[in-house]
C-alpha cells in the first residue's frame, strides 16, 4: 500500500524519493501510481489529489525551467547514468500529466494528400497530433461499428459508453431549442413509453 | 479374511474415484479457455452491485451498476458518478439512456449477447491461432479472490486482454485491453462489488423523473440492407476474415456505403466504402483504444475502423481493392 499512501500524500519523505526513483526504471509501477491517481480522482471527484500536487513540487523543485516535454521525452527512454537523476521527477510529470489532464480523441490528417478535410487542423508533425472534433461522418462510422461489433458479443461497457457520448452530441441543448425539436438524425417520441 | 479383501478393494475404488475427481477440478481449473466459458455465463447469469472504475486515456469515471438476471431478463443499472449524471436504465433488449443535464432520453435497443461486462466474444466466435490464453496468476481484486488470465496476440495487428476473474463465480471483476507495447489502453475494475445477493426493484428504477423529458428512439439511425460486394484487401492481416457484408445508408444523406466487418474472433474491424466526395481526406484518428485510417482508393472513400492498432486499419484500409 505504499503507492496508495504516496498517492495520498502520506508516505514519509524518504520513502516518497525512494518510490519516485523506482518509477523511473519500473513501467509497470509507473502505470500503477497513474492508475491509482485516476481512480482517487474518480472517487472522491477532485480535480487534484495530493500525490499530483507532490508530483508538481518535485517537478519544480528538481528541475527548474527544463521544458516539459523534455521530461516526457525522457521518461519513455532507458535510464542512463547521465539521466538518472532525473528520471524519477520525469517520469513523474508523465503520471502528473496522465492524470491531470487525459488525452481526448484525435485527430491526424495527412498533409501529403492534396484533398483534406475542410476546417480541420493538419497535424504539424509525425508524432504529434491535434485534438478535434470528429468528422460527422467518422463519428457515424465509430457508431456504426460499434454497433455491428456488438452483434458479435465482442463488446463491452467501454464501447457502450464510447457510442452513447456519440449519441448525447446529436442531441440539441433544450436551452438551445425550447420549440424541442428533433435532432437532424433522430426520431423523437410524442411520448413517454 | 473374504471380508478384508471386500473391504480393502472397496476403500481403492473409493481412493481412484477421488483422485480421479481431483484430476478433473485440477485439469478444468488450470485450463484457460475453461475459464472463459465460466466468466460468458457469470458476466449474464451472475447479479451484482458494486463501483466499477472505468480509465481511459488517463481519465477515470466512477460508475455505480447494478444487474439481475431472472426469468431470462437481464436488468441492469448504470449511473454515471460525475459529469452529466448520466444514467442507463436496461430492461431486456430495450435500453434508455437518461441525460438529466439536457432534459433527454435515447431509446435504444440492445441485442441479447451483450451486457455490461462482456468483454469478448461468445464461444460461437472464440479466436483462434492468433492468440495464447494462460492463466497467469492469483490475485486480489475488489476484496476478492481471483485469476489473472491473460489473452496475448502474436503479432501486432491486434491488442490483448488481462481479465482478473472472480475465483468464485468466474465473473471478471477487472479487466485491461493491452496496446503492443504492453501497457493498459483501457481499463475496467471493480471498487466495490456484492455477488449473487438479492437486489430489490427499487435499485433498478431510474433515479431521476423524466416526466418533462425528450424522448428520442435511436433503432432507426441507420437504414442496412445485405450485400455481396467485390471489395478485398490485397495484404489483410493474418487470422482476420470477412464476418458480414452490408450496405448502410448513413443519417446525414441517401448515399448507402458499403460495410464489411472483418474479425479474427476477437478484433473486429469495419471497413467502410463510399463514393468519394469534395472534402474526403486521408489519415488517421483515434478513440480510446479505437482506431480508424480513412485512404482514397480511385473514386472511393475507404476507411476502416476497429478497437486495434493503427498499423491493422491502416493496413486494411490502404489495400482495399475494387472488383
Amino acid at each position: 500500500m505504499q503507492i496508495s499512501a504516496f498517492v495520498d500524500g502520506e508516505l514519509p519523505d524518504n520513502e516518497a524519493d525512494l518510490l519516485l526513483r523506482r518509477m523511473g526504471q519500473d513501467a509497470e509501477l509507473r502505470h500503477r501510481v497513474a492508475e491509482y491517481l485516476a481512480i482517487g480522482r474518480a472517487l472522491r471527484g477532485e480535480i487534484s489529489v495530493p500525490g499530483v500536487d507532490r508530483i508538481h513540487e518535485r517537478v519544480s523543485a528538481e528541475i527548474d525551467d527544463k521544458p516539459l516535454e523534455d521530461l516526457i521525452a525522457t521518461a519513455g527512454s532507458p535510464p542512463t547514468s547521465a539521466i538518472r537523476p532525473l528520471a524519477g521527477a520525469a517520469v513523474a510529470a508523465t503520471v502528473a500529466l496522465l492524470a491531470i489532464f487525459g488525452l481526448q480523441q484525435t485527430t491526424s490528417v495527412d498533409e501529403s494528400d492534396a484533398k483534406t478535410l475542410a476546417g480541420s487542423v493538419a497535424a504539424t508533425d509525425a508524432g504529434y497530433t491535434v485534438p478535434q472534433p470528429l468528422d460527422e461522418q467518422l463519428r457515424q462510422y465509430y457508431m456504426s461499428h460499434g454497433a455491428t461489433a456488438t452483434e458479435f458479443g465482442a463488446n463491452g461497457i467501454n464501447s457502450r459508453f464510447v457510442s452513447l457520448r456519440m449519441s448525447e452530441e446529436t442531441l440539441q441543448d433544450p436551452a438551445d431549442d425550447e420549440e424541442t425539436a428533433p435532432a437532424e438524425d433522430t426520431e423523437e417520441q410524442p411520448t413517454q413509453p | 479374511m473374504q471380508f478384508l479383501r471386500r473391504q480393502t478393494l472397496a476403500r481403492l475404488i473409493l481412493l481412484i474415484g477421488l483422485l480421479a475427481g481431483f484430476a478433473t477440478a485440477l485439469a478444468d481449473s488450470s485450463d484457460p479457455s475453461v475459464w472463459l466459458d465460466r466468466m460468458g455465463d457469470a458476466v449474464k447469469k451472475t447479479s451484482y452491485e458494486g463501483t466499477v472504475i472505468r480509465i481511459r486515456d488517463g481519465e477515470a469515471e466512477a460508475l455505480k451498476v447494478v444487474h439481475t438476471f431472472a426469468d431470462g431478463v437481464i436488468r441492469e443499472k448504470v449511473i454515471a458518478q460525475e459529469g452529466n449524471g448520466l444514467e442507463i436504465i436496461r430492461n431486456g433488449n430495450e435500453v434508455h439512456c437518461i441525460l438529466p443535464d439536457r432534459k433527454s432520453v435515447l431509446v435504444e435497443e440492445w441485442d441479447d449477447q451483450s451486457t455490461l461486462f462482456s468483454t469478448l466474444p461468445s464461444r460461437d466466435f472464440r479466436f483462434g491461432s492468433e492468440y495464447d490464453v494462460s492463466i497467469v496468476r492469483e490475485d486480489r481484486v475488489a476484496g476478492r479472490q481471483a485469476n489473472l488470465l491473460a489473452v496475448r496476440p502474436h503479432d501486432g495487428y491486434r491488442y490483448g486482454y488481462r481479465i482478473w476473474l472472480d475465483t468464485e463465480t468466474s465473473f471478471p471483476l477487472q479487466t485491461q485491453l493491452i496496446g503492443t507495447d504492453g501497457a493498459a489502453i483501457e481499463q475496467i475494475k471493480f471498487a466495490e462489488i456484492s455477488l449473487n445477493q438479492e437486489i430489490h426493484a427499487s435499485a433498478l428504477a431510474p433515479s431521476y423523473s423524466t416526466e418533462n423529458y425528450r424522448w428520442f428512439n435511436q433503432s432507426n439511425l441507420h437504414v442496412t440492407r445485405s450485400v455481396e460486394t467485390g471489395w478485398v484487401s490485397s495484404n489483410l492481416p493474418q487470422g482476420f476474415r470477412v464476418i458480414s457484408t452490408h450496405e448502410e445508408r448513413m443519417t446525414d444523406g441517401d448515399q448507402f456505403v458499403t460495410h464489411i466487418l472483418y474479425s479474427d474472433g476477437l478484433a473486429n474491424v469495419s471497413v467502410f466504402v463510399a463514393q468519394l466526395e469534395e472534402g474526403d481526406s486521408q489519415g488517421e484518428s483515434n478513440v480510446g483504444g479505437s482506431n480508424a485510417y480513412s485512404a482514397i482508393v480511385g473514386d472511393h472513400h475507404v476507411t476502416a475502423v476497429g478497437k486495434v492498432p493503427a498499423i491493422t486499419v491502416e493496413q486494411i484500409a490502404t489495400t482495399m481493392r475494387a472488383p
